[in-house]
């Protein structure tokens, strides 16, 4: 069984935000949620002044405090260590969401139907669209994966579901990369099995210099990143349209 | 190094950013010319070769010639000779008394011009520090290693691993001068063409291009884009000087406007400068087609018709894949048939023509498309019947060579040619070096055009930076009153590189409004807090004429406090979050 991690190299990451992008589209997230998010963030001040951009999906922690928080068993653990949701079983009650110390949680307040563009007929939709086509409606996203067979392939885009990233299990399923991998421009995204050291993720753990994101609570999160964290406090600029 | 007003994407890549202020660039190179010339990183076997810098200068700026030919001093004996004459060693440097008349070469012209250009003289002009400065010639010097070379694929090719990017430089006042300095920083270090230095092209001919640059003759009567006027004789193609000229052709001498306009695939009133004129001009116009995909803000307001446009659900092509190393082709191939009433532009242009008379016989479009992609005899269009754009393309693969066809094409998507041999690459190793051409350091041509330019009664304003040598000025904006304290740069996100993606909802998302960042210190002390609605004016020095925009402020610690930076391309259209910024003139 391969145990499945992702290794994010800050020192490629050019912060152009593809990820943020293909992820939307290979999952149809409503408007205002980034299931991968891109933080860009300056430090110091003028003119002494850097920048860092810190790519941040699911940590798919190994310790997950969103598992241990769900009372239904909605948000669980795969084999190979996805940490997913399983809507047909969410209850609402939003638990994962302030269990998880990483924000990685979206919570669809109002049905989005509206939101992720495809309801493209709609009038209020056409009045953003300007009758432009439809975004890609994915029809993995309403099929059943895993062995058991369940909705895990995202959140469902219903109201009262609680959304996040699943490293996009159609697409691993199917033997292919997470989209934000397959879409990283200077390869700053990598995918593969912790546990095969033949793996390109093992050949860059075991030779650079490494940390995750939060390592004080235990969480495990299965991604690593390239190789030292932002040393002073640092602001974040150039937020994307987050409320709706 | 990141010279740059702001440090962008890639400042998390670069070892030192250099915080240039808007508009200097060209302060800034001539002062890491100076010191590369005092420091004396000179290559001094590419410049006597391969470039003008022995070409004898008199004291008027223009070149010594014998019989229309450019002369050197020869030092192997001491004499005049001609610049291509066989087996001689011209002076890189010196002056010389040629029939009693003081001579200098051009490379000592440059260097006795960049004296006064001091990193001291330059870090008051452009926001840097004198030391940071040095530290750029520094680093040249120990980096260039001129002399030296490296092999390639068994071919012995200079190597010099020191270049400049310089995008976009262009686009202030005197960018033309500044580009043209960092070229000449890269021309001294013998950078040009070599092996990890600055990469150019040389495929041209020697003759045709050197006779073109040297002479540009001035039109009496220049057309609409102005090419060859007396105003702005080296000028390129910009439809915000066509709808200058439209509203008065009389003042540049242009005989003939547009009377109708098919505007392709271009939004100009979103995306050029300046939008008042782009609606004056335009509303002059007895017809407007669009080919489009999108009901663009031109469209909207102008067009009589709108043609709708595929995007990628067309052939379109020969695309270059080359990169540095490989030489590729590649063909757009429609993934699906076209979307509702749209059309690949292509087969819009085969009816038009066709319903205008134009399609076929010599001088129509199926014998242009011939001429445009260099199709063989055995495989050019007919002229006499229309054919599908599949098969134009169909045609072009296989006079390119691909037997297959367009065939190849639609199952490979690329067509790998195979890599570079370095003699078609770096251009010290082509078959005659650099295709015979002569690299000019010294511009004459340029203060050939000034003297024309000043016959002709041209005011100076547009004659000023016609010079043989990059020469600084001040800039017109310094002459703003003192009250607009901050300058002002639009700028784009790497999400938005293009205007014409303002469209996409979903990129929409990612950069929703549009906002004015500035440094948090400055804006605070002017009342402005982080997030507020604000107006930004900005002022014409030249012609006292202000603009305003409304925006929100973005606090930003790390930018220049006296720097203020628009973004210029977001989701403006249709409007989806929030107030739109609206555009407002008054003229004084």
């Amino acid at each position: 069984m391969p145990r499945y991690g992702m290794v994010i190299d800050l020192e490629r990451c050019v912060g152009c935000r593809a990820c943020m992008e293909a992820c939307k589209v290979e999952n149809n997230t409503p408007q205002g949620a980034f299931w991968m998010y891109v933080f860009r963030l300056e430090q110091g001040e003028f003119p002494d002044t850097q920048m860092q951009f810190v790519p941040r999906p699911c940590q798919h922690c190994d310790n997950a405090p969103c598992v241990k928080a769900c009372p239904v068993g909605a948000r669980y653990k795969r084999e190979e260590g996805m940490t997913v949701t399983d809507w047909d079983r969410y209850i609402g009650c939003r638990d994962c969401e302030v269990a998880c110390p990483y924000g990685v949680n979206y919570f669809n307040y109002k049905s989005p139907k509206k939101n992720p563009y495809w309801d493209w007929k709609d009038p209020d939709v056409a009045a953003i669209t300007g009758g432009a086509s439809p975004g890609y409606d994915n029809p993995d996203l309403d099929e059943k994966w895993d062995t058991e067979k369940r909705h895990i392939a995202g959140g469902g885009h219903a109201k009262g579901i609680m959304e996040k990233c699943t490293f996009c299990v159609p697409r691993m399923e199917q033997g292919l990369k997470p989209a934000c991998v397959a879409n990283c421009p200077p390869f700053a995204l990598k995918f593969g099995d912790l546990d095969d050291p033949q793996s390109d993720v093992s050949h860059l753990l075991r030779n650079r210099r490494s940390f995750r994101l939060e390592e004080g609570m235990n969480t495990q999160p299965r991604v690593h990143y390239f190789e030292t964290p932002p040393k002073e406090p640092a602001r974040e600029i150039e937020r994307p349209k987050t409320k709706v | 190094m990141s010279i740059d007003p702001r440090i962008r994407g890639s400042g998390t890549q670069v070892d030192r950013w250099l915080p240039v202020k808007p508009g200097t660039d060209l302060a800034f190179a001539l002062a890491v010319c100076n010191l590369v010339v005092r420091q004396d990183t000179i290559d001094r076997d590419y410049l006597t070769k391969h470039s003008n810098s022995p070409y004898l200068v008199q004291g008027d700026g223009h070149y010594v010639r014998r019989d229309d030919v450019e002369q050197v001093w020869d030092t192997i004996p001491s004499s005049l000779m001609p610049r291509d004459a066989e087996g001689i060693e011209p002076a890189l440097e010196g002056a010389f008394t040629v029939d009693g008349v003081a001579v200098r070469t051009a490379f000592q012209v440059f260097k006795e011009h960049a004296s006064q250009y001091t990193p001291g003289w330059a870090a008051g002009m452009c926001g840097l520090t004198a030391d940071g400065i040095r530290e750029v010639a520094r680093e040249l010097d120990d980096n260039a290693m001129i002399g030296s070379t490296i092999m390639v694929d068994g071919v012995e090719v200079p190597y010099r691993p020191v270049g400049i990017v310089a995008y976009h430089v262009a686009q202030q006042e005197m960018g033309f001068q500044a580009l043209r300095t960092m070229c000449m920083l890269m021309m001294m270090l013998g950078s040009m063409g070599a092996a990890g230095g600055q990469q150019i092209d040389f495929s041209w001919k020697v003759h045709k291009n050197y006779e073109g640059l040297d002479k540009i003759e001035i039109d009496e009567t220049p057309n609409i884009h102005l090419n060859k006027c007396k105003f702005w004789p080296i000028n390129s193609n910009n439809s915000s000087v066509v709808a200058k000229v439209m509203q008065d052709p009389g003042k540049y001498d242009v005989e003939f406007v547009p009377e109708t306009a098919i505007i392709h695939m271009v939004n100009p009133l979103a995306s050029f400068a300046s939008a008042p004129d782009i609606v004056k001009a335009y509303k002059m116009l007895k017809f407007v087609a669009v080919i489009d995909p999108w009901l663009s803000k031109t469209a909207d307001m102008f067009a009589d018709i709108v043609l709708p446009a595929a995007t990628i659900e067309k052939y379109e092509g020969p695309l270059s894949a080359t990169d540095a190393y490989i030489d590729a082709t590649a063909l757009r191939i429609p993934p699906i048939d076209p979307m509702f009433e749209s059309r690949g532009e292509i087969d819009i242009y085969l009816d038009l023509c066709e319903r205008a008379g134009m399609l076929t016989g010599e001088g129509g479009y199926l014998d242009e498309i011939n001429k445009a992609l260099k199709l063989d005899d055995d495989f050019a269009l007919p002229l006499n019947a229309k054919p599908t754009v599949r098969d134009i393309f169909d045609r072009w693969a296989k006079s390119d060579g691909t037997e297959e066809g367009i065939e190849f094409y639609e199952r490979e998507g690329i067509k790998i040619k195979g890599p570079f041999a370095p003699t078609k690459r770096y251009g010290y190793v082509s078959d005659l070096p650099f295709g015979g051409a002569v690299h000019r350091l010294y511009g004459e041509s340029l203060q050939v055009l000034q003297e024309k330019m000043i016959d002709l009664g041209v005011p100076e304003m547009y004659w000023q930076d016609y010079t043989a040598l990059p020469t600084w000025r001040n800039p017109t904006m310094n002459g703003s009153p003192a009250e607009y304290d901050l300058n002002l740069i639009g700028f784009k996100l790497i999400e938005f590189k293009q205007g014409r993606v303002s469209m996409i909802p979903l990129l929409a998302e990612l950069a929703p409004e549009q906002r004015l960042d500035i440094n948090s210190k400055t804006a605070r002390a002017k009342g402005i807090e982080d997030g507020d609605r604000i107006n930004v004016e900005s002022h014409n020095a030249v012609t006292n004429e202000t603009r305003v925009i409304e925006t929100k402020a973005h606090f930003r610690k790390r930018s220049d406090p006296t720097l203020s930076a628009c973004l210029t391309t977001t989701a403006r259209w249709p409007d989806i979050h929030g107030p739109r910024a609206k555009a407002r003139t008054r003229t004084n």
